[in-house]
C-alpha cells in the first residue's frame, strides 16, 4: 500500500477526510437542488410520472366495502 | 397501436408481477412460521425435540433466509417489474430473463432452506448460503441487474423516476455485497462445505460491511423506491418534494457503507474503524429522516384518506416505523450505548422493527394496491385489510417491547456489581430472567403470522373472485358471438 | 461538468455515480485492514487448528453454535471477570470464517476452552438442562451416535492452505512451520500426515468418553476445549495489547 494511502488510516486524519469528502458533496447536491427556479420547477414536474399511466383509479378505489359485501 | 409511445396495462409483463407476489406471500407464511417456531424453541427448550434439522441453530437461518431473500426479495422482484415498466410506460425486455429470475431465485431460496436443515452453511449471517448457490444467486442477480437496464433504456419518459433509481442501487449494491463477501475456497469441486477466503478481524469486517448494508440496500433502499411510487399512487397525489427525494437518494447511498463496522464495537476490530462508523452511523439519521418526512408529507392536505383507507394506514405505519427504527440505530452505534445492547435481545427487537414494521408493512401496502390491479378486479375485502392491520400492529407492539425488556434487562443484570464488587448475577440468573419476554415475544409473532394469513386468504379470494369475472365477461362475449 | 439532467436521463451514467458513491464507505474501511500491520497483535502461541479440532469447529458451524454463542470477549470489568481477557485479533486469525458472533443467548466461549472437563461437556451437550437447570440450548444427543466423517480431511486443510493457513503440503513449508510453531505442532500442521493426527489426537484425547470410536463429540469438545487457551496471557505486560487497539 502506498504511504499515502496510510495516512488516510489515522483516526485523526480519517475522521477528517470523511466529514469534508461528505460535506463537499452533500453541499454540491444541495446547490444543485435548490438553485434555480426553472430546474426547480423541472424537477417538480417529475413527481408526477407515476400518475401518469393509464389506470381509471376512481373505478378501483377501495374506500368503500363493495367488493367485500357482495 | 404498434406506434403508439404509451404501453397499455394489456402490454405489460403482468405474468412475472403476478408469480412473483404470490410466492413472496408464500415464503412469508413459512419464513414467519419458522421464525415463530425458533422464538417458541427459545422459551420452550423441548420444541427442538432432538430432531437436528429443527433445532434452533439451523432454523434460524431458515427463518431470517425465508423472510429476507424469500418474502423480502419476491416482493422487490415483483414490485420492482410493476414500478419500472409503469414509470418507464414499457414492457420489459424480455420475458425469458424475467422467467430465469423467477425460477432461479425461487430454487435458491428452497435449496436454501433445506440445505442449512442439513447443516450446510457457510455459518455467515444473512450469508449462509453454500458455495453453488452462492454461484447461482450471481447468475440470477446479472440476469436481473441486465433485465433491469434495458428495459431503462427503452422508456418512452427521457426522465428515470426516483424510485428506479432506488431500486437500481439496490441491485447494484447487493451484487457487490453478495459477490466480496461470499469470496471462499470450496473443499472439493463436489463438495458443499467451503471455507471463507477472509479470516479474523478482516472476515468480521467485510461480514458486517455485507451485513449492515444488506440492510441498507436489500431492506432499505429497495423498499423506499416500492415507498416512492405506492404512497403516492395510493394517495392519488404526487410525491411531497422531488428535490427532497434527490437529495435522500444521494446522502443515503453514499452514508449507508461506512456504518456496518458499528456491529463490532468494542471487539479486536481497530478502534479508528469502529468509531468512523458510528459517526456515520449518526450522520445517516438526517436521509432516513427526510426521507420519512418526504413520504409522510406526502399525504399533507389529504389526511382524511387515513380514515378511510386501509391500504394507506399500512404505508404511513410503515413509514413511522422507519422513522422509529433509523432513530433507534443511530442511538444503538453509539459506542456507550452498544457496550449495553450488543450481543442482547436489543438488537433483535430494533431488526425487527425494522422488519415487521417498515419491511413487511410497506409491502403488504404495496401488494393490496398492485395485486388487484395485476388481476384487474377490486379486493376482495377491505374489512380484512383493516383486521390484518390491526393484527399486525399490535403484533410488532408487543415483540419490539418483549425485547426491549429483555435486551435492556439481560444487558443492565451482567454489568451490575455487588457491593463487594462481584458479579451481581451468573448468566444463568439472565436467561431466567428472559423466558417471560421470550413468551410474549412468541405471543406478538403470533399475532403478525395471523395477520399474514388473513392476508393471504384476502389475496387468494381476490384471484378466485377475479378469475371468475373474467370467465363471466368470455362466456357474455361468446354468448354475443353465438347470437351474430 | 456533468449536469444532474444528464444523470437523470442516462442509464449508464447513473449507475457509474452510484457505484463510486457506494464504494467509497468499504474501501476506506475494509482495504487498510488488510495492509496496516498493527490490526493483529504481535502474540507468540495461535497456531491453527490440529485436524480433530478443525473438524469439530465445522460442526460448530453446522449446528449454528454462532448464533447464540461469541467469541469475542470485550474490555469490560464484568467480561473480564466473567469470562477472562478481552479477545485479541490475533487469536482469530486462522479462523476461516470468523466465529465472533453477534449474540449472547448463551454466555461467551472466547474462552471457555479448559474452563470445564471433557466429561461436562460431554454431558452437557447430550442434556444441557442436567448440568446447567434452566438452560435453554437444545440437546444435541446425535453427536455421540454419528462417527466422524474425515475421509476428506486433507482436502479440508488444503482449502485453507489455499485461503493461506501454513497448513504444510512439503517438506519446506513443513521445515518453516517447525520453526515457527516448534515440531509438535508443525507435526500436526501436516496435511500429509491429517488423517494418522485426528485419529491419533482422538484415541489419545478420549474426549467423548468411549476410546473405541470417533465421534462428532470428540471433535467438538477437542475444538470447544482449545478455545482461547494458546495465548499465555501471563508473558504480557498490563497494557501491552492496548497499542493494537
Amino acid at each position: 500500500m502506498p504511504d499515502w494511502f496510510m495516512w488516510f488510516t489515522r483516526m485523526e486524519n480519517s475522521k477528517v477526510v470523511a466529514l469534508v469528502l461528505f460535506f463537499v458533496t452533500f453541499c454540491g447536491i444541495l446547490i444543485y437542488v435548490y438553485t434555480g427556479k426553472q430546474r426547480g420547477k423541472r424537477l417538480e414536474s417529475y413527481k408526477y410520472i407515476p400518475l401518469q399511466d393509464d389506470d381509471d383509479e376512481q373505478d378501483r378505489e377501495t374506500g368503500s366495502d363493495k367488493a367485500g359485501k357482495k | 397501436m404498434a406506434h403508439s409511445s404509451v404501453a397499455t396495462p394489456q402490454e405489460y409483463n403482468y405474468e412475472i408481477i403476478r408469480k412473483f407476489s404470490i410466492m413472496a406471500l408464500v415464503w412469508g407464511l413459512l419464513g414467519m412460521s419458522a421464525g415463530l417456531y425458533a422464538a417458541l424453541q427459545l422459551a420452550y427448550p423441548f420444541l427442538n425435540f432432538d430432531i437436528p434439522e429443527i433445532t434452533f441453530g439451523r432454523l434460524r437461518p431458515v427463518h431470517t433466509t425465508l423472510v429476507i431473500f424469500g418474502f423480502g426479495g419476491s416482493a422487490l422482484f415483483a414490485t420492482s417489474y410493476y414500478v419500472l415498466q409503469r414509470t418507464c410506460q414499457t414492457r420489459l425486455y424480455s420475458d425469458t430473463l424475467a422467467s430465469i429470475t423467477f425460477w432461479g431465485w425461487q430454487s435458491v431460496i428452497f435449496l436454501g432452506a433445506i440445505s442449512y436443515m442439513l447443516g450446510y452453511t457457510q455459518s455467515k449471517e444473512y450469508a449462509e448460503f453454500e458455495w453453488p448457490l452462492d454461484i447461482a444467486i450471481t447468475v440470477v442477480w446479472v440476469c436481473y441487474f441486465w433485465l433491469y437496464t434495458q428495459t431503462l433504456r427503452r422508456r418512452s419518459q427521457p426522465h428515470i423516476y426516483v424510485a428506479n433509481w432506488f431500486y437500481l442501487a439496490f441491485i447494484l449494491a447487493t451484487a457487490i455485497l453478495h459477490i466480496f463477501n461470499n469470496i471462499a475456497i470450496p473443499v472439493g469441486l463436489f463438495s458443499m462445505k467451503s471455507y471463507s477466503a477472509y479470516s479474523g478481524v478482516q472476515d468480521a469486517m467485510v461480514q458486517w460491511w455485507y451485513g449492515h448494508n444488506a440492510v441498507g440496500f436489500f431492506l432499505t433502499a429497495a423498499f423506499l423506491g416500492m415507498m416512492y411510487y405506492f404512497v403516492p399512487k395510493q394517495a392519488g397525489r404526487p410525491v411531497y418534494s422531488y428535490r427532497l427525494s434527490i437529495v435522500h437518494f444521494w446522502s443515503l447511498s453514499f452514508l449507508y457503507m461506512w456504518v456496518g463496522a458499528h456491529h463490532l464495537h468494542w471487539t479486536a476490530l481497530p478502534d479508528w474503524t469502529s468509531t468512523l462508523a458510528a459517526t456515520f452511523s449518526i450522520m445517516l439519521l438526517l436521509p432516513s429522516w427526510g426521507g420519512m418526512i418526504n413520504g409522510i408529507m406526502t399525504l399533507s392536505g389529504a389526511w382524511h384518506k387515513l380514515r378511510t383507507d386501509p391500504i394507506m394506514l399500512f404505508l404511513i405505519a410503515a413509514l413511522s416505523f422507519y422513522g422509529m427504527s433509523t432513530f433507534e440505530g443511530p442511538l444503538m452505534s453509539l459506542k456507550s450505548v452498544n457496550a449495553l445492547s450488543h450481543y442482547t435481545d436489543w438488537t433483535i427487537g430494533h431488526v425487527h422493527s425494522g422488519a415487521l414494521g417498515w419491511v413487511a408493512l410497506i409491502s403488504f401496502g404495496s401488494f393490496y394496491h398492485m395485486i388487484p390491479r395485476l388481476y384487474d378486479t377490486r379486493l376482495y375485502s377491505t374489512r380484512l385489510v383493516y383486521v390484518h392491520f390491526f393484527l399486525a400492529t399490535i403484533g410488532i407492539l408487543l415483540y419490539i417491547t418483549a425485547m426491549w425488556v429483555s435486551g435492556i434487562g439481560q444487558g443492565l443484570m451482567l454489568r451490575a456489581f455487588d457491593d463487594f464488587g462481584n458479579l451481581a448475577y451468573t448468566f444463568m440468573e439472565t436467561v431466567t430472567f428472559m423466558h417471560v419476554p421470550y413468551v410474549v415475544r412468541a405471543i406478538g409473532g403470533a399475532f403478525f403470522l395471523s395477520g399474514v394469513i388473513i392476508m393471504a386468504y384476502n389475496i387468494f379470494m381476490t384471484i378466485r373472485q377475479a378469475k371468475a369475472e373474467q370467465a363471466a365477461t368470455e362466456a357474455k362475449i361468446a354468448a354475443k358471438m353465438a347470437r351474430a | 461538468m456533468i449536469k444532474h439532467e444528464q444523470i437523470e436521463t442516462n442509464a449508464g451514467l447513473l449507475i457509474a455515480l452510484t457505484m463510486i458513491v457506494i464504494s467509497i464507505g468499504g474501501l476506506v474501511e475494509i482495504v487498510p485492514l488488510f495492509f496496516i500491520e498493527d490490526t493483529i497483535e504481535k502474540v507468540e502461541g495461535v497456531r491453527p487448528y490440529t485436524p480433530l479440532e478443525l473438524r469439530g469447529r465445522d460442526i460448530y458451524q453446522r449446528e449454528g453454535c454462532y448464533l447464540c454463542h461469541s467469541q469475542m470477549i470485550r474490555p469490560f470489568r464484568d467480561e473480564m471477570l466473567r469470562y477472562g481477557h478481552y479477545s485479541l485479533a490475533a487469536e482469530s486469525q486462522y479462523d476461516h470464517p470468523f466465529q465472533w458472533g453477534s449474540k449472547r443467548t448463551g454466555p461467551d466461549l472466547g474462552r471457555v476452552g479448559g474452563k470445564y472437563s471433557n466429561e461436562w461437556h460431554v454431558a452437557h451437550l447430550l442434556g444441557p438442562r442436567d448440568v446447567v437447570p434452566g438452560s435453554i440450548m437444545p440437546n444435541y444427543p446425535w453427536l455421540l451416535e454419528n462417527d466422524l466423517p474425515y475421509s476428506d480431511i486433507q482436502d479440508r486443510l488444503r482449502a485453507l492452505r489455499t485461503a493461506g493457513v501454513p497448513y504444510s503440503a512439503n517438506q519446506e513449508e513443513y521445515e518453516a512451520n517447525v520453526e515457527r510453531f516448534g515440531e509438535e505442532v508443525a507435526g500436526q500442521l501436516d496435511i500429509l500426515n491429517a488423517e494418522e493426527n485426528l485419529v491419533g489426537q482422538a484415541l489419545n484425547g478420549n474426549y467423548d468418553g468411549n476410546r473405541g470410536r470417533i465421534t462428532e463429540m470428540d471433535a467438538i469438545v477437542a475444538y470447544l476445549q482449545v478455545l482461547g487457551t494458546m495465548v499465555d496471557f501471563g508473558q504480557y505486560d498490563q497494557g501491552y495489547f492496548v497499542e493494537f487497539r
